[in-house]
């Protein structure tokens, strides 16, 4: 019994990492080469959706498309909270008139989401479901 | 512009087929295939998207 509360607990910390930093939880797991790309992968859609001129939404947005997409985003965990501390993917009328606003915020969106399914990975292969 | 769309077709589209690969295959063979497969019917399906888009408006 001690030990599956073990096995849970680092679960939960493997998919706790993963909201820090993309891939951590999967290098911490002994998947080097995988976390490593698994970071490489998200941070670049991450990256292209800013350069694309996205948004990082915010979950108190007066539509609800904003707020479902801030909540696909917050997937990027740190990197969602970083990015608002400094000022990234602000709506401002420049970006949102930009002819590639739209896309940028489909790759932000997928980043987040991509984060959120490693988070799982992570914990599956963490709690032994994955091997 | 119709270059802009199409690159960042191509560019999502591999990032996505990119990381699936990555998340569920381990043998250099089934990576390929899958990093071709997904990015093959993403590219086609958007394709295939926008000329229906584009036929319902005329």
């Amino acid at each position: 019994m001690p030990e599956q509360s073990f096995q849970h607990r680092k679960a939960y910390a493997a998919a706790l990492l993963t909201f820090l930093v993309p891939g951590l939880a999967h290098y911490m797991l002994g998947r080097r080469g995988r976390g490593l790309a698994l970071f490489a992968i998200v941070m670049s859609t991450f990256a292209m959706g800013l350069v694309y001129h996205g948004a990082l939404f915010t979950p108190f947005a007066d539509s609800w498309l904003y707020r479902l997409g801030a909540i696909a985003e917050m997937g990027l965990g740190a990197l969602f909270f970083l990015g608002h501390l400094l000022g990234w993917g602000g709506i401002t009328t420049a970006r949102v008139i930009h002819v590639m606003y739209g896309y940028g915020n489909t790759f932000l969106v997928t980043a987040g989401l991509m984060n959120m399914l490693l988070a799982m990975d992570a914990f599956d292969i963490a709690i032994g479901r994955k091997t | 512009m119709l270059a802009d769309h199409m690159l960042s077709l191509l560019i999502f589209s591999f990032l996505v087929a990119l990381f699936f690969a990555t998340v569920l295959h381990r043998d250099r063979k089934s990576f390929i295939k899958s990093v071709l497969k997904t990015m093959g019917w993403m590219v086609l399906g958007a394709l295939a998207f926008a000329w229906l888009m584009l036929w319902t408006a005329k």
